[in-house]
């Protein structure tokens, strides 16, 4: 059965490899290495364990590549380059090249499938006396140079037609001969033909799924907030719960006041129970000459600076900066987008990003309030007056009605994150307001932003999380899921400030829940933290940049591995190609004698023990000479060197004592 | 669970000699192709692995069309040899008839074996050889138990076997060969003629039942004739068919007839001249008559001790002279068995077809055996026991058959571990290094 593939196959693989990958100058040699094996005559005398070591090698090879490539790919995912596994996908040709070029240059011609399973090594060590299964990697190889080809992602012509060709030049040995070639060309014509059109319709499938199917799922799945639109948890009932998960990490700051807040997004319209953002269209914002500070405007002292790091999903998100701020620094995306409500989102960064935004109480990030800013629901506008008229609201400035609101709040009403049965009649800011006066940060903000609005102070509603915990062990404050909040954007003196009136127990609370196992949970996310960053660092000096080095030594290993094995000749591995492993004692001067006798017709009979064979012709000389070649081969003390030239010596008298008669028998046939 | 694991593993192993059979190896190497394919080509945005998809999943599909008609009509005949031997390759006839009007080229003969594939208390109570050692998760899982019992089942591999062209009505003779890999009855089911479509990737069968059974014998080892000390006994009645060879019944005189002689021995006319019962009276024959015990009793299916037991017996079966001696091959199975051969009673060949039969007794304790040869031993003069181990109740019919003065070889089989504590006198064979251990006899 044929299993070795046509000549120059292999090379033709490698070569389509190597111009579809841009690694055509390996894959040259690598071809010429592989093709080279039809016309030299020396093979390795390569054993099963040298198969082993040598699978092991190409293990160690893929494994240290994998690291190298995941840790120095960062840059070119941002760019929506290959992923690291594609890379090594496309790197598996070079890497599995010695083993298949050890199989072209052993003697043996396959690899055992000990070389690929430790059961089956095991197995084989347990029972030596099983001979394991082999394997022909040939076409193998084939297949895997087409494969990783293929994940060079070249969308030319030439592809297809480039796999065409070897798809057809790898069948032709296997076509059946029952049918005449005028059967196979068209047949092949056709499957290539309907395989275009497949991968046109499959790929048509794709994007129009995609199209319909990813923008919805992924809108669901994934965790940013959206800046259009927040629903709330208002009119729930039961408790809020929320994570632990570390979302931030806050680099301290001398004179941070606590608790800071870091806005994410901001909203103008309210529709029970969502808040909505309209008009909110982004634009870009481009960056300075260093690609990697990002300015909203201008300044105005005192200013203040806060370094944020946080995780992107699929290098895109919504940055959580603060009140005011007007310069981000030190930020690795491609593009920074804002809108007038605030928010600043990102697209094609790393997976983790660390920047520091400039902030000032008046900084211009907020546009200026306009007419829905100061729009209360019809629903809630009567409970609003009522409400508004009761602490006499009517009258002051903006920063005196915002001081009364919060002291109301203060006073009057308490934390709670759990919401029972109301009454079907009231809505459930009448219930918060009137009867229970007691709810979450989004009641409070809800409130406080439509109370200012009937109070007429231009409001928003904005949402981002609390700053608050320092972490002992990362040395800088982390902010986690649960300290997610939503506060008031009230607009005083020409300025957007921030107005929390949930009551500051609420953190306590949110404390007071937390799990048992956060310092374990806490643990983890910093070892992630602290891995992300050094994955995603821009730092050439990080130790990714000189993992390739690591490959030298291993490469050097595995030349002088081979360059250790003993060569033989194509005719001597042929005759040895069966027998795997070397036998003790085979270059006993005994066999020189079982040959002499061959040839004079004496020879022995198969499963004929050397000593009866040695009775059935009479060679009882023969004797000492057989023992000590029995020992010479099957005693694992072997023999000493006298006895070894005893052996050699022995043997040799009786090859010349009984040349001439062996050869005169030999001539006249034995009967 | 187990259940739901053997459905699964059934289904698959039905799936896979479904799939062995149409495809090709080019086939098997393009479906192998065509599910990287699809791991690599998921997603048709980031690679063009896609195209190797959709090309290999064409020409896949487009030979699966053309292998759809395949208009040949066979006929078959399968000429099987009397034994076959384990490990012993074995090499058979199947005759061809072309029952079309065109001559068939290409094509290839799939000899096919009865369903492998274990029933659930198979599965459920084998244990594959060394499973002790394999991790939890394979204990659990329990697949390369599966794989060990269907491939114990099966009992050999028979390679596709290409044909030479079939000229029309003309029955044409291929030799296939073999090589049994257990003992007992290889069973065969039919042969297909399979037809590779002109891309050479999947196949159109031509079935054609043909159940046939082939007895391969259990393995033989080389050993020299074992010598036991003893001497010729008294064989009550003789033995019927042992006249031919050796001492025979001979008539010595007539006398009257006493309880308990047997009806056939009367001698009918003296009875109706004298007028009371006379019975003949025969010279006693004493015989040397050896016994062959094959301890049956272990828990496992296809233990490969009792295996390495059974072929012992074999060997020493074979080794033994029967031409003036008899053999009695004593054993448990459902029931206490013995088989005797020798003197011209039966051939020792006749002897390895009960061995190759013979399977482990589950459900009996080791008493049974122990009463089985006692019964017999004022027959015997000397007795072989080939034991699975050296515990009390087997050391109990050794002491006792010693005791009885009934000369006795033990040879004990098991793994290295089991063997370290045995006393001088019994010969202990490690399972992997028989052949050794009966050489150094």
């Amino acid at each position: 059965m044929l299993v070795t593939p046509p000549p120059m196959l292999l090379g033709a693989a490698l070569l389509f490899w190597g111009w579809q990958t841009g690694f055509l100058f390996l894959a040259l040699p690598l071809a010429i290495l592989i093709e080279a094996a039809r016309a030299l005559t020396w093979r390795l005398e390569l054993s099963a364990t040298d198969f082993h070591r040598l699978t092991d090698l190409c293990t160690l090879l893929i494994v240290v590549s994998g690291v190298y490539l995941f840790s120095t790919t960062g840059t070119a995912r941002a760019a929506d380059g290959p992923r690291a596994m594609t890379l090594l996908f496309q790197w598996l040709p070079f890497l599995l090249f010695p083993l298949v070029a050890s199989q072209l240059y052993s003697t043996a011609g396959k690899v055992p499938l000990t070389a690929f399973f430790w059961a089956l090594r095991r197995q084989a060590a347990r029972a030596p006396e099983t001979r394991p299964g082999q394997v022909d990697l040939g076409y193998l190889y084939f297949a895997l140079c087409v494969l990783s080809a293929s994940a060079a992602n070249r969308r030319t012509l030439e592809f297809y037609a480039g796999l065409c060709v070897l798809a057809g030049w790898a069948l032709w040995p296997w076509r059946s001969r029952r049918f005449s070639p005028l059967w196979w060309v068209p047949m092949l014509g056709i499957a290539a033909v309907a395989g275009y059109g497949g991968h046109v319709v499959l790929h048509r499938f794709q994007q129009v799924a995609e199209q319909m199917v990813f923008d919805y799922i992924f809108s669901i799945v994934r965790g940013d907030v959206d800046p259009f639109r927040v629903t709330t948890a208002i009119g729930h009932l039961g408790r809020l719960k929320l994570s632990d998960r570390t979302v931030l990490r806050v680099e301290p700051r001398e004179g941070l006041h606590l608790p800071f807040l870091l806005r994410e997004a901001s909203y103008d319209v309210y529709n029970s129970p969502a808040w909505l953002a309209s008009g909110a269209a982004f634009t870009a914002v481009q960056p300075e000459a260093d690609g990697e500070t990002w300015r909203f405007g201008t300044g105005r002292s005192p200013v203040e600076r806060v370094t944020v790091s946080a995780y992107l999903n699929r290098g895109r998100g919504v940055l959580t900066l603060p009140g005011g701020a007007f310069e981000i620094d030190r930020l690795a995306v491609v593009g920074v987008h804002r809108n007038r409500l605030g928010a600043v989102k990102v697209e094609e960064g790393l997976g983790l990003v660390t920047y520091t935004a400039l902030f000032a109480p008046d900084g211009p990030l907020d546009g200026p309030p306009i007419e829905p800013d100061l729009r209360v629901p019809p629903r809630e506008a009567a409970l609003l007056s009522r409400v508004a008229m009761d602490l006499s609201l009517a009258g002051g400035s903006p920063a005196e009605k915002v001081e009364t609101v919060a002291a109301y709040f203060r006073r009057n009403f308490k934390y709670s994150t759990w919401k029972g049965e109301r009454p079907r009649k009231e809505s459930a800011l009448e219930e918060f307001l009137l009867n229970s006066r007691a709810g979450h940060c989004e009641y409070f903000a809800t409130a406080t932003t439509l109370l200012l609005r009937a109070a007429g102070v231009p409001a928003r509603y904005a949402v981002g999380f609390s700053v608050q915990e320092w972490s002992r062990l990362e040395q800088r404050y982390i902010v986690r899921a649960r300290h997610a909040h939503s506060w008031t954007l009230a607009y005083v003196h020409g300025a957007w400030r921030d107005v929390d009136t949930t009551p500051p127990v609420w953190a306590e609370t949110e404390q007071s829940e937390s799990s048992l196992l956060e310092p374990v949970h806490d643990l983890w996310s910093f070892a992630t933290f602290l891995f992300s960053r050094w994955r995603w660092s821009e730092d050439d000096s990080g130790i990714g940049r000189h993992a390739a080095w690591l490959l030298i030594p291993l490469v050097l290993l595995l030349v002088w591995r081979l360059y250790s094995r003993r060569r033989v000749g194509r005719e001597a591995a042929a005759s040895r190609a069966t027998v795997a492993v070397a036998r003790p004692g085979q270059d006993s001067e005994f066999y020189l004698i079982a040959d002499r006798l061959r040839t004079a017709g004496l020879g022995r009979q198969a499963a004929e023990p050397p000593s009866e064979w040695i009775e059935r012709i009479h060679a009882r000389e023969l004797g000492p000479i057989l023992d000590l070649h029995y020992r010479y081969r099957f005693d694992p003390a072997g023999l000493d060197p006298t006895e070894r030239s005893l052996l050699r010596a022995q043997s040799e008298a009786w090859l010349r004592d009984h040349a001439q008669e062996a050869q005169a028998v030999g001539g006249r046939g034995v009967g | 669970m187990k259940r739901l694991l053997f459905r699964w593993f059934n289904s698959f192993s039905a799936f896979q000699y479904r799939l062995d059979r149409r495809c090709t190896r080019a086939g098997s190497l393009a479906l192998g192709v065509l599910g990287a394919a699809v791991v690599i080509g998921l997603d048709t945005n980031r690679t063009v692995g896609y195209q190797v998809l959709t090309l290999v999943l064409a020409l896949v599909v487009l030979s699966a069309a053309s292998s759809l008609v395949f208009r040949g009509r066979f006929a078959a005949r399968r000429i099987l040899p009397r034994f076959a031997s384990v490990g012993v390759p074995v090499t058979y006839r199947v005759a061809i008839a072309n029952q079309t009007g065109r001559r068939q080229a290409g094509l290839v003969l799939l000899d096919e074996l009865s369903d492998p594939r274990p029933s659930f208390e198979e599965f459920v109570t084998a244990r594959e050889p060394g499973e002790e050692r394999r991790n939890w998760f394979d204990r659990q899982v329990g697949y390369p138990r599966w794989a060990w019992l269907v491939s114990q089942k099966r009992g050999a591999v028979i390679p596709p076997r290409p044909l030479p062209p079939l000229d029309p009505v003309v029955e044409t003779e291929v030799m296939v060969e073999i090589t049994p890999l257990r003992r007992g009855h290889l069973r065969f089911k039919g042969v297909t003629i399979a037809r590779p479509d002109p891309l050479g990737l999947i196949q159109a069968l031509k079935s054609i039942a043909l159940p046939q059974s082939l007895l391969v014998l259990p393995k033989r080892y080389p050993m020299a004739e074992i010598r036991i000390a003893g001497t010729r006994k008294y064989q009550p009645g003789g033995v019927a068919l042992a006249s031919t060879v050796g001492d025979s019944e001979e008539f010595v005189s007539l006398r009257d007839y006493r309880a308990g002689d047997p009806m056939r021995r009367i001698h009918w006319k003296s009875f109706a001249r004298v007028g009371r019962p006379v019975v003949k009276e025969y010279l006693d024959e004493f015989f040397v008559r050896h016994a062959l015990v094959l301890d049956t009793f272990t828990t496992h299916l296809g233990d490969p001790v009792f295996e390495e037991a059974v072929s012992v017996a074999a060997s020493i079966a074979i080794s033994m002279q029967t031409q003036e001696s008899l053999l009695d091959l004593m054993f448990v199975g459902p029931e206490a068995y013995c088989f005797t051969a020798g003197r011209g009673v039966a051939h020792t060949e006749q002897l390895l077809e009960v061995l190759a039969c013979v399977g482990p007794c589950q459900d009996k304790p080791f008493r049974s055996l122990h009463h089985a040869v006692i019964d017999r031993h004022d027959l015997l003069s000397g007795c072989v026991c080939v034991l699975l181990a050296w515990d009390d109740a087997r050391q109990e019919l050794v002491r006792h058959l010693e005791a009885l003065g009934t000369p006795t070889r033990v040879f004990v089989v098991g793994e290295r571990a089991t063997l370290d504590r045995l006393p001088g006198d019994v010969h202990g064979l490690e399972v992997g290094r028989i052949a050794e251990g009966l050489a150094c006899l």
